[in-house]
């Protein structure tokens, strides 16, 4: 349509135009990203004092995947609640934690142009709690480059296998590794890894092959489409392909794994198999929904600690934290809460450690690579990040199974080692040994 | 070759969705027949129709029955809502352009139970039945009666389609509509009337599937509304015309996606099924001038 | 003699009116901007997604070709778009060839891999292509989840699943900023050659198959010809596009690629104007900016697809030619508004 526009068009246009530009480019040069409302409540956070901190921020920034079927924005909207609470007790000596959370979609060159927000935008002096399928390995360069240490919770490889980062989760690989443990503890002689095809998940049955050889348990790959599978398909497959005394070890996304337990107990397959499960399936929901058929059938591998069989201060810290801060937290109980709040816990260490009140990229990461024997009741050995190649301070966590709608710890099963057959596992109890972490 | 042991078990499953996909399939061919619309929202809607009954079921106390009833009204109503506003305006529109509008549709739908239900990965939620545990061995196989319920519910449907369009005075109006809309209404036939039965009905199928496929398969509102491509593949094999063909393509592809299962070299495509079924039904049945529509494009 | 015939048929076939004219100096205005202004303003957040939105203008391009031009509806565009990117990471990782030709290349290659596919699909038109092409970019959807990107692995998938590489830029672009202005430079050449192809032959017979197939074929077009015409050139833009955003994101996964994408990038395709060039530029920044605005403002990222289904819906019943035609009409009608309420005060004060 050829039609020639005269100046009656032209103003509103250009109006609208600049308006728009304008918004672009001021939020390019100004910290323009939305926070999160606070409630007040006097908390243990922190400092305790009870006092809202009013002084200068200290931005914080966070990237973590939300999209249709797969979201971990628990985690960092408990990160977020205790800061919040901190924010109220004080701060960090009187500053509040400003905390910028970035949601992606899994689209690369959404999640890289996010980071340079963080960083040169938002002039973030700590990236913690980041949960994302492809951050590590697409912003991996930038970080180190701008010279930040994550901590997060990590998914892919890279995020484990780098200096930048370190997890206070195990992700899908080690988790994996620690189900198939229990598995071949229960006698399991073959074991059928199934999980979804996320990118990057080709890397995470690595370990539970060498287990598998040191064992002599025979190990099956499968993969499956999350989002188009079908759990009593799916269950039978995972069935058929582990044969007498074996076990399935699952590694999928919380609603994914029910589909398929679910499946397997539509089709009287429970008690075929021995059902183990990694991380995701610690949750309340999972157990609920599962209900009594299941009781004491499933061992899920805990990379954090069962809420109801402890209490030690840490615990109930998050429990408290969780009710008065923790709307935005929609599954509740469960390891990805826990997630958020461990980092939570360990960032606001990291900057109470810093003297002279100067927060800048400098000093706050300085303070998080030294974070060493961090005690908490959460976890099974003391947290730490350190100087290394690579990162996995939670090497040795819980088994836990599903008990009349919650999750309780195996009794007996107390802390499993992850083995050091899988070779990051063995680097890094070496590095522990000579640093004394 | 797997043996057929192996293949066994996946029977049963194969035939509850086929069934499923069947009943939402007459359900499309109905309305495609009485309005030109292909309905490609079918999924959303009723995916729409279980997440608010997951919803009034686990946080409003709602007894499961209610729900679910609900849910098959809601899906009812809002397609019948969807076409009488969208059905008029649309009207004189190649069936392209009908089809593409309820692709919009089906934006909406999923951007807002997204939106609402969000997916915190803490969160798995299931729509279960009672029958779901309850059921029968045949041989090593167990067969559950919900799938039996999916089955039968395909079955009657597509009987009770093909005896409605045929025998009653309604069905008569609506396939006189599909043949030619201008001279039905010509003829006295209350078209708008008829349509809005049409759309109300459809809709009811469409709420029903998807409680069903939210027990079958998974209540997530992306997969649900994604879904409705096996249904468009069984609808296309029946050239969009024949309610039984619709029913015996439907229940081949069920069978076919899922007995592929067990085949260890190709099960990893398994995904594919209902996307090459439905091109090798369109370039093979979509031969022929009847296919080819004179006035392209958005228009 | 040969030259200066050739530049006088160019010349003829690209006629300048006064319209054109105005046109021709408000995009070398923002050509300007974009290549000199924008890199200065905006933070490398936005940079990083202007560069994206551009890409998308080009697939916008193909696609608006093909649905506006010649009345062919394709919902599988982005699988177009992942095949290109699968062949420019390919073709970065196993050859050192100059940029510009791997760019080349992966647009011919997408394009006879495109034409291949759609070739059979070409027999059917309407309805039914839009369905076949959903289900075709359904069916290579499932086979990349499979096969993967190329990032640096051996053999001819080249998947390396532990040592991923990145996608090679040129070597005139490697920054960020800099690869921004060669991506508008290349969306400026796709832009200029879907131009050439409208001003000439194939833009009549275009023309002529949408009014009406059964009359361009009495009138002696070769409509499979030039339908197949427009499906090579959307592909080789597409193409061309898929292979940018493979270098722009350095890393490439099959989750970018989803179905459902292809059905957001008709719907804001359609809601960018499929009759004119401007529409795919206002569908890159819809598909891209509005969202990236949407994250920094903090609103839920679901909403860009309500918004999406209700423009599908508002441009089918209402607004058949898109913003592109219908927001300088509501903004003419808007400053006429704006003229009447200045000029009436003035009116009045005048008169006392």
């Amino acid at each position: 349509m050829r039609k020639h526009f005269g100046w009656r068009v032209r103003i509103p246009v250009a109006l609208l135009v600049v308006a728009v530009g304008l918004t672009i480019v001021t939020s390019s040069f100004g910290n323009t990203t939305r926070h999160a409302a606070r409630t007040a409540a006097a908390l243990n956070c922190g400092a305790g004092t009870g006092q809202k901190a009013t002084g200068t921020p200290i931005p914080l920034g966070a990237i973590v995947t939300n999209q249709p079927g797969t979201s971990f924005t628990d985690i960092t909207s408990m990160a977020q609640a205790y800061f919040t609470c901190v924010n109220d007790n004080g701060g960090i000596n009187g500053h509040p934690i400003q905390y910028t959370v970035l949601q992606e979609q899994t689209q690369a060159p959404q999640v890289a142009a996010e980071a340079n927000q963080l960083i040169n935008t938002d002039h973030v002096v700590g990236i913690v709690g980041n949960t994302s399928i492809i951050d590590c390995a697409v912003n991996g360069a930038t970080y180190a480059k701008a010279g930040f240490n994550l901590i997060d919770a990590g998914i892919a490889s890279q995020c484990y296998a780098s200096p930048w980062s370190a997890t206070v989760n195990m992700g899908p690989r080690y988790s994996g590794d620690g189900a198939a443990q229990a598995a071949i503890l229960h006698g399991a002689k073959t074991i059928v890894v199934d999980q979804s095809n996320v990118p990057g998940y080709q890397s995470n049955a690595a370990g539970i092959v060498l287990i598998g050889k040191q064992h002599h348990v025979k190990i099956v790959q499968l993969a499956a489409n999350a989002a188009s599978i079908n759990g009593e398909t799916e269950a039978e497959r995972i069935v058929q392909a582990a044969g007498p005394h074996g076990a399935a070890d699952l590694i999928f996304t919380p609603p994914v794994a029910l589909q398929i337990l679910q499946g397997a107990q539509k089709l009287n397959l429970i008690n075929k198999v021995i059902w183990t499960c990694a991380t995701p399936c610690n949750t309340d929901f999972l157990a609920k929904a599962l209900g009594p058929a299941w009781n004491h059938k499933l061992f899920v591998n805990a990379e954090m600690n069962e809420v109801r069989d402890d209490n030690g201060p840490d615990t109930k810290l998050y429990l408290s934290v969780l009710k008065n801060y923790g709307q935005a937290v929609s599954g509740g109980i469960g390891s990805f809460s826990q997630f958020g709040f461990v980092v939570g816990q360990l960032t606001v260490q990291a900057l109470m450690s810093i003297k002279n009140n100067t927060y800048t990229v400098q000093t706050v990461n300085a303070a998080i690579r030294g974070l060493k024997g961090f005690k908490t009741d959460m976890l099974c050995k003391p947290w730490y990040y350190g100087n290394a190649p690579v990162h996995l301070p939670n090497n040795t966590d819980y088994t836990v199974w599903p008990a009349n709608g919650v999750m309780h710890i195996v009794p007996g099963s107390g802390c499993l080692p992850i083995d050091p057959v899988d070779p990051v596992v063995a680097q890094v109890r070496a590095i522990e040994k000579k640093q004394g972490l | 070759m797997p043996s057929w042991s192996s293949f066994q078990p996946f029977i049963p499953i194969g035939l509850a969705l086929g069934g499923v996909y069947a009943l939402s399939g007459v359900g499309m061919v109905v309305l495609y027949r009485a309005t030109g619309v292909l309905n490609l929202a079918y999924g959303a809607i009723g995916a729409l129709g279980a997440m608010i009954a997951w919803s009034l079921i686990n946080h409003a106390g709602f007894p499961s029955g209610w729900a679910y009833a609900l849910a098959v009204l809601i899906g009812g109503f809002s397609t019948l809502v969807y076409g009488a506003v969208f059905g008029p305006l649309l009207a004189p529109r190649d069936p392209l352009v009908k089809a593409v509008a309820t692709l919009g549709f089906a934006l909406i739908l999923l951007g807002m139970m997204t939106w609402l239900w969000s997916n915190s990965a803490g969160i798995a939620r299931t729509i279960t039945f009672p029958t779901d545990n309850s059921g029968f061995n045949v041989g090593q196989v167990t067969v559950s009666w919900t799938q039996v319920i999916a089955f039968g519910f395909g079955l009657a449907t597509a009987i009770g389609a093909t005896v409605f369009l045929r025998f009653t005075k309604l069905g008569t109006a609506m396939r006189a509509l599909a043949d030619d809309r201008e001279i039905t209404a010509t003829l006295g036939v209350p078209v708008r009337r008829v349509e809005a039965a049409a759309w109300f009905a459809s809709g009811l199928i469409a709420g029903a599937t998807g409680l069903l496929l939210a027990d079958l398969d998974t209540l997530d509102p992306t997969t649900l509304t994604f879904l409705v491509i096996f249904t468009v593949a069984a609808a296309l094999i029946a050239r969009l015309r024949s309610v039984t063909l619709t029913f015996v393509a439907a229940v081949v592809i069920g069978l076919v996606d899922n007995l592929v299962t067990p085949i260890n070299s190709i099960t990893s495509y398994r995904d594919m099924t209902p996307f090459v079924l439905a091109i090798v039904a369109l370039l093979f049945f979509a031969r022929g001038r009847q296919y080819s529509f004179a006035r392209g494009g958005i228009r | 003699m040969e030259a200066s015939g050739v530049l006088t048929r160019l010349g003829s076939s690209m006629r300048l009116s006064r319209g054109d004219r105005i046109q021709v100096a408000v995009i070398a205005a923002l050509l300007v901007f974009a290549l000199l202004g924008l890199p200065q303003l905006l933070s490398l957040y936005w940079i990083d997604i202007f560069t994206t939105a551009a890409i998308f203008a080009i697939a916008s391009l193909g696609l608006g070709l093909l649905v506006g031009r010649v009345g062919m509806i394709s919902l599988g565009q982005v699988a177009v778009l992942a095949l290109g990117a699968w062949v420019g990471a390919k073709l970065c990782f196993s050859t050192s060839l100059p940029y510009p030709i791997v760019l080349l290349l992966s647009g011919v290659i997408t394009m006879l891999l495109g034409t291949l596919i759609g070739l059979p699909a070409l027999r059917v038109s309407g309805l039914y292509l839009a369905l076949v092409t959903l289900m075709l970019a359904g069916a290579i959807n499932v086979v990349l989840t499979q096969i993967n990107f190329p990032n640096g692995g051996k053999g001819f998938l080249g998947f390396d699943e532990l040592y991923p590489g990145s996608i090679r830029r040129p070597s005139i672009a490697v920054s960020d900023p800099s690869f921004f202005r060669y991506t508008v430079i290349v969306a400026l050449l796709m832009f200029a050659l879907a131009l050439w192809h409208l001003r000439s032959k194939p833009g009549r017979a275009w023309a002529a198959i949408r009014q009406s197939e059964p009359a361009a074929l009495t009138a002696g077009v070769n409509v499979t010809l030039y339908k197949m015409w427009a499906f090579a050139l959307a592909s080789f833009v597409t193409g061309v596009a898929g292979a940018l955003f493979g270098s722009s994101s350095l890393k490439l996964y099959n989750y970018e690629f989803p179905t459902q994408q292809s059905i957001v990038l008709f719907a804001v395709v359609l809601m960018g104007g499929i009759y004119t060039l401007w529409g795919a530029i206002i569908a890159g920044a819809l598909l891209w900016i509005l969202p990236a605005l949407f994250t920094i403002w903090g609103i839920n990222a679901e909403i860009p697809t309500i918004l999406f289904g209700i423009g599908v819906l508002q441009v089918l019943t209402t607004a058949p030619a898109g913003i592109a035609y219908q927001f300088p009409h509501d903004m003419m009608r808007l400053g006429k508004l704006l003229y009447r309420l200045i000029r009436r005060p003035a009116a009045t004060a005048g008169s006392t």
